[in-house]
């Protein structure tokens, strides 16, 4: 993956893939950089664990007893439709029908490693890959790969797993028509495959199951795997098998675990952020309580239902320690910011993530402005819980996660048990979002089961602890500045976040050993680094401000603020040039020069300008007022361009339609990365209208959906999604539709009312 | 102390204390884990059960409150409504990460089943569950198809004299 981005390639595609979208708008087929068939090494070194009978097939795919092809998937199903692309995958390659292949999850083992989600977090342009960077990258996979962590996250489950299955399947594929060749005593070349059987010319056949056990004998070797291109299944979609168990309630998710004998424990943790634990006792003994565990933070009760464990809590008498913890409020954590923002190249620690040019020698007149977005919660459907067994020798945990090899790690940990001797069982994810990556609830949840060993124990956290406890997305403050010539073109750009790193937080709280702090975070100014518009002299830079709030990841991480931040601000820059808004970014993008990344999104930025004409927002009804606005986004190696149109009544802001124009090199799945590309937006504008998160003297205001509301059916706008095929490699998908639709939000506001709304969630005046 | 009522079209009869909140003694007595816990507090519609023909949020609902009634979960939905209802959330293949699913499968069934010849427009404005995921998309189509299935199947004779 990584030796493809050598500069030469690079520029190949960049031309060829430029001719083929241009060609392909509106969802033709494509040929491409995706077409381009690869040479894969398909013979593994790890061989998947298989029973008796069982025929086994490398590091993928292997043929159970029950006639089905199972294929692996080291990433968890957390509505991203990852274990249905893994059966697509191996469908095509097998020619089977995807009702014919199961998904199971991967055995935990370095073979299934994840480096495309850390690597996406080195501070290099993808797209400007030189010598240096190339051996960067190079030395960081090997290095990952031996580490072999296992994650889901990024947007990165198809393009890690993508081309292992294609390649898998292949392979397999090879070997069953090798053994037919075998047993038919003739050449390969003369056999046909169809419907699960392979047929020789003189008509005898067998299917691949009863050909499987001789197959799984030969020897593997390298084959040419066929290009990733449109056909029955890939670029087409199929009904996702998780779809009917999850629609008639039978799908498991990890609160749904039930083993034998099992409590339930009810938590609480300390009410100020940080804060720790003096003692907690239950006055009386209650029938069916089992016994209150002392956490550091934290107190729960484990009793025979969760009922009982949560009734008994409220009678626990609890004396937290006064000393500890936060006592800062969320006007503090902004001053903080305000006064690094205040210091500006003085402030400490500061990195210059992404510098170019020479922004002293700019010239012309100053456009300057200061935006900020809040704290969120994650708030995932199914709160956050996990089940536990500890005994002396073992442990099991069953919940949902980001990362299995850190569930195994962290809960050996807490168990005092080397990690072979810890078994992870993960049902499907009730929502991920980046909350199920930051693995503190399984450390608590092995905590409290190794008081009861012996015991399986399933803590639960109520809603209002799912949101207290919870890793924000960071609050942020950003002062950006340019100077604009005479034709409105940026002659100079200066952007300036005041923000936490996640990343450092997420690596202390995984590693306490690690060293945090050591390299800039990357995340903390995605979406404002290596920009798509030609803005010659500038510099992206991050002032590190860590207040002691907990911050991680959260769907689409830095994307989500500074795409905001960027692109309300490129709209500022357009009326101050007098220039329209998608004018000006045709512009700044052809500004660029030869510049792939430009040359993607002015294909998105055609094609949204012809929806626009096509489209005309909708009159008004009665005095309200309306807008439509736009934002281009390129994050997770795809490109998003959506429209908003939003009507204002009073003081209330309604979206009523948005429509987004998608690039992500080419939809293998294309109804789900519909579906995905709508629920980031909806996820996005839940958190642009109404998300925020408030400290009040270290306590988290917020504490359920009334407090902490999120888009209904009432006011979800409806929207629509156009797919283009450009042929480039593989984008991320589950992400990809959330940073755009604040600013397109913020855009379309400033058109409909002359207000530029420079702070989330949006709040309007009441008229 | 047990709390008698009809649990999916069968006498059941619950030992959990009578306050406990409904959706918790169907949770862990029952096994009903179909019935899932979202906010605790009727915001969000995970919980949803039918009573009585009514949708109900069953995280509010106290286990004596049910005492005589008649209670659905997703695990004994029947009947045509339900059907058409299920098949069309899986023609929109609506779920993603799937938790709130069989609320809102719930909620619908119970709406519709209430008078199948409501709008699509009608149907939704009484769906006010929540989906974290932001299926709501596709749950407007699902409730579109779920209509248009039971057209032809529930009142035939209605279609006629509608205008």
């Amino acid at each position: 993956m990584i030796a493809d981005k050598t500069p030469s390639r690079a520029g190949k595609i960049a031309r060829r893939t430029f001719l083929v979208a241009a060609g392909v708008v509106g969802g033709g087929l494509l040929v491409g950089a995706g077409a381009i068939a690869v040479r894969l090494r398909s013979v593994d070194s790890y061989k998947l664990p298989t029973s008796e009978g069982e025929a086994g097939f490398g590091a993928w795919l292997k043929f159970a007893n029950d006639g089905m092809v199972e294929v692996v998937v080291p990433h968890q199903e957390m509505g991203q439709g990852i274990y249905a692309l893994a059966t697509l995958l191996a469908a095509e390659g097998l020619h089977l029908s995807p009702e014919a292949i199961r998904a199971a999850p991967a055995p935990i083992h370095a073979r299934y490693a994840n480096p495309v989600m850390l690597l996406d977090g080195l501070p290099i342009d993808g797209a400007n890959v030189g010598q240096l960077q190339r051996a960067t990258l190079w030395t960081f996979d090997k290095i990952l790969r031996a580490l072999g962590l296992q994650g889901t996250g990024g947007s990165t489950s198809t393009r890690n797993i993508a081309e292992p299955i294609r390649a898998a399947a292949a392979s397999a594929l090879d070997l069953l028509t090798r053994a037919a060749a075998d047993r038919f005593n003739t050449q390969a070349d003369k056999l046909k495959i169809a419907g699960g059987k392979i047929v020789a010319p003189d008509g005898k056949s067998a299917t691949y199951g009863e050909l499987a056990a001789e197959a799984a004998k030969l020897a593997p070797r390298d084959i040419t795997v066929p290009p990733l291109a449109a056909g029955e299944y890939v670029g087409k979609g199929a009904p996702r098998f998780d779809v009917p168990p999850k629609v008639h309630g039978r799908a498991r998710f990890g609160i749904d675990t039930r083993e034998k004998g099992q409590l339930y424990a009810a938590i609480r943790h300390s009410p100020r952020i940080g804060g720790a634990l003096t003692r907690a006792s239950l006055p009386t003994n209650i029938a069916g309580v089992h016994g209150v565990v002392e956490g550091r933070d934290y107190v729960a009760v484990v009793a025979d239902s969760f009922a009982l464990a949560t009734a008994a809590l409220e009678k626990v008498d609890i004396v937290w320690d006064k000393s500890k913890g936060l006592k800062l409020s969320t006007k503090d954590v902004f001053a903080s910011y305000r006064a690094a923002l205040d210091k500006g190249a003085d402030y400490k620690p500061r990195w210059v993530i992404d510098a170019a040019g020479d922004i002293g020698k700019a010239s012309g007149r100053t456009v300057k402005a200061t935006y900020d977005a809040p704290f969120l919660a994650h708030a995932t459907m199914e709160p956050i819980n996990a089940t536990a067994l500890v005994t002396e020798t073992s442990a099991k945990v069953w919940a949902g996660h980001q990362s299995a090899s850190l569930v195994q790690m962290l809960a050996a940990g807490a168990a005092d048990l080397s990690s072979d001797a810890v078994e992870v069982f993960t049902p499907y994810l009730g929502g991920g979002f980046g909350r199920r990556a930051d693995l503190g609830y399984i450390v608590k949840a092995v905590e409290i089961a190794k008081k009861f060993r012996g015991t399986p124990v399933q803590t639960i956290w109520s809603r209002a602890e799912d949101i207290r406890d919870d890793v924000y997305r960071p609050g942020a403050m950003v002062d950006v500045e340019a100077t604009l010539d005479s034709k409105g073109q940026p002659t100079s750009f200066v952007y300036r976040i005041a923000v936490p790193s996640a990343t450092d937080q997420f690596v202390a709280r995984a590693m306490p050993s690690a060293k945090g702090g050591l390299m800039a975070d990357r995340s903390t100014v995605d979406g404002a680094l290596f920009p798509l518009y030609g803005l010659p002299n500038r510099s992206i830079e991050n002032l590190t401000v860590d207040t002691g709030v907990p911050v991680g990841f959260w769907r689409s991480v830095g994307y989500s603020l500074n795409c905001f931040f960027v692109e309300s601000f490129i709209d500022e820059l357009a009326a101050s040039a007098g220039a329209k808004p998608l004018h000006y970014r045709a512009m700044l993008l052809t500004a660029a020069g030869e510049y792939e990344p430009a040359r993607r999104a002015a294909v998105l930025l055609d094609q949204m300008g012809r929806h626009d004409l096509a489209n005309p927002l909708a009159p008004a009804s009665g005095a309200a007022k309306i807008g439509r606005g736009f934002a281009l986004t390129e994050c997770f190696h795809s490109f998003v361009g959506q429209i908003a149109d939003v009507e204002i009544s009073g003081g209330d802001i309604r979206v009523r339609r948005v429509h987004a124009v998608v690039d992500c090199g080419f939809a293998i799945d294309p109804p789900n990365v519909v579906a995905q590309v709508r629920s980031a937006i909806n996820f996005g504008l839940s958190a642009a209208l109404f998300g925020k998160i408030e400290f009040d003297q270290g306590k988290v205001v917020q504490s359920n959906f009334d407090s902490y509301p999120v888009l209904t059916l009432d006011n979800a706008p409806d929207i629509t999604v156009d797919i283009i095929n450009s042929g480039a490699d593989i984008g991320g998908i589950g992400e990809i539709g959330t940073p755009g639709i604040a600013p397109a939000v913020a855009n379309a506001i400033f058109v409909a009312t002359g207000k530029r709304l420079r702070s989330l969630p949006f709040a309007l005046e009441r008229a | 102390m047990s709390v008698d009522f009809t649990l999916n079209g069968h006498p059941a009869s619950m030992a959990s204390p009578p306050v406990t909140p409904l959706l918790w003694a169907l949770r862990d007595e029952k096994n009903l884990v179909g019935v899932k816990f979202g906010c605790g507090v009727g915001l969000c519609g995970a919980c949803t059960v039918i009573v009585d023909g009514q949708q109900t949020r069953s995280c509010l609902t106290r286990l004596a409150d049910v005492a005589g009634k008649t209670v659905q979960t997703i695990e004994g939905l029947a009947g045509d409504v339900s059907t058409a209802v299920t098949q069309a959330w899986i023609k929109a293949q609506a779920p993603q990460c799937g938790y709130c699913q069989p609320g809102f499968v719930m909620a619908a069934t119970a709406v519709i089943s209430a008078d199948p010849k409501q709008s699509r427009d009608q149907v939704l404005s009484q769906l006010t569950n929540i989906c974290r995921c932001g299926s709501y998309d596709a749950i407007r189509l699902a409730v579109g198809y779920a209509l248009d299935s039971l057209k032809g199947r529930i009142a035939p004779q209605s279609q006629g004299s509608a205008r």
